[in-house]
């Protein structure tokens, strides 16, 4: 079967076919479900805003620009669930108990997956404006100019902010003594 | 401590977007000075971590989840554009059904008997069905209903979509377009067209429905061979 592209999915979409939503939903849950774990550093809060970005995209789509990449739409409004969430946690919460993954065994203790769940907490310690441009970059490897359109910015700023988030990470792992060499 | 000049060039390094002259400026620097290569090394270290995390598996009952709660089936979709207001769309269809006469009566050569009400408004009086059609289910829902207005056939179209519908009308080998019904979900009442020609009978009109440009119906209608 040949994979329809998204957009020839979003137009069967708007006349009412239920199937291309599903396919569109089969393509797009682990990238939307990634872009909020990366943000929230939580799987059940992760799969909450994962949800709503579908359906906010589903009752939205009759506004979906078609001059804009549909990803771009649906990470953005990925991101902004995810600030939302974010907004409305309580200070702390969400940081420990509940994390990313599952937990680790005897034979996750290896020393990159140690550096691997510093630099997640280390992310985590990072304000929400240059968490996503790391989620962004790094995470999704989406393009200066990709990144610029879902958070609505200029390019210029972007990578601002982006070489702010990589130089704070590099000095919270050196300071919490993760051997970056 | 490695100036902001040579931290942005390493950032810049690492995405690709040095030109040749940045390229020998940093590599002059990285020369010269060990904490600006320490900090390079550790640029460099931190990114390929980042970019090596892979992807987590979404729950798996996370599709499931979203296509449960999406609302049912009748959902507005419709293309991206400004909608215009509700009375355009009611001006239209009377607009465009007025208008299908002229175009039909242009199209199809000479002129009809005076007595011959081909594509103009059906008489308000007394039309009598002759065969209904049910559209129940699809992006097109309402009722079709072909009737005899006096000596001539007229088809009444009450239907209701998400989206403007087109009608293309086939009788008796002719063809005309209605634009842009079922918009008003009946608030308008039925769009009568009147038929060229008398009644006959065993007369087929096949109508489809369009949405967009695409096929999204059909039905036929048909006189009764005893009438």
């Amino acid at each position: 079967m040949n994979e329809e592209d998204d957009s020839t999915l979003v137009r069967r979409c708007q006349e009412g076919d239920r199937h291309a939503f599903e396919q569109l939903v089969l393509r797009y849950q682990k990238p939307v479900f990634n872009v909020a774990l990366r943000m929230l550093h939580d799987r059940q809060d992760a799969m909450d805003v994962a949800q709503t970005t579908f359906l906010k995209v589903f009752e939205h789509l009759a506004d979906y620009d078609p001059a804009f990449r549909f990803y771009s739409w649906m990470y953005r409004i990925a991101i902004n669930e995810s600030l939302n969430a974010l907004g409305a946690r309580k200070p702390l919460a969400g940081v420990g108990g509940n994390e990313a993954d599952d937990g680790p065994g005897p034979d996750r203790q290896a020393e990159g997956e140690q550096t691997r769940r510093a630099i997640e907490d280390a992310v985590m310690q990072l304000k929400p404006e240059l968490r996503s441009v790391i989620t962004l970059r790094h995470f999704m490897h989406l393009s200066y100019e990709e990144m610029a359109d879902i958070l609505q910015l200029p390019e210029k700023t972007v990578k601002s902010r982006l070489y702010s988030a990589r130089q704070l990470l590099r000095e919270h792992l050196l300071q919490a003594r993760v051997d970056l060499i | 401590m490695t100036p902001d000049r040579y931290l942005a060039l390493i950032q810049a390094e690492i995405d690709g977007e040095l030109d040749g002259g940045e390229r020998s400026e940093l590599a002059r620097q990285l020369l010269a000075d060990p904490a600006t290569r320490a900090v390079r090394d550790q640029l460099h270290r931190l990114c390929e971590h980042l970019d090596e995390i892979e992807y987590a598996e979404p729950p798996a009952e996370l599709r499931a989840n979203i296509l449960q709660a999406l609302p049912p089936a009748t959902v507005p979709l419709t293309r991206y554009r400004k909608s215009p207001p509700r009375w355009r769309y009611a001006a239209l269809i009377a607009g465009l059904v007025g208008a299908g006469a002229l175009v039909f009566e242009t199209v199809r050569g000479p002129g009809p008997a005076t007595s011959e009400m081909a594509g103009t408004m059906a008489a308000a009086g007394g039309p009598v069905a002759l065969d209904t059609v049910s559209l129940g289910s699809g992006p097109v829902i309402g009722r079709v209903s072909l009737q005899r207005d006096g000596t001539g056939l007229s088809v009444a179209l009450e239907l209701a979509a998400e989206a403007p519908v087109d009608v293309l009308v086939v009788s008796e080998g002719r063809t005309f377009r209605i634009n842009g019904l079922g918009r008003q979900s009946g608030s308008a009442g039925p769009s009568v067209v009147a038929l060229p020609g008398p009644v006959v009978r065993g007369q087929a009109v096949e109508l489809t429905f369009l949405i967009s440009g695409q096929q999204v119906g059909r039905a036929t209608l048909k006189v009764p061979v005893d009438r």
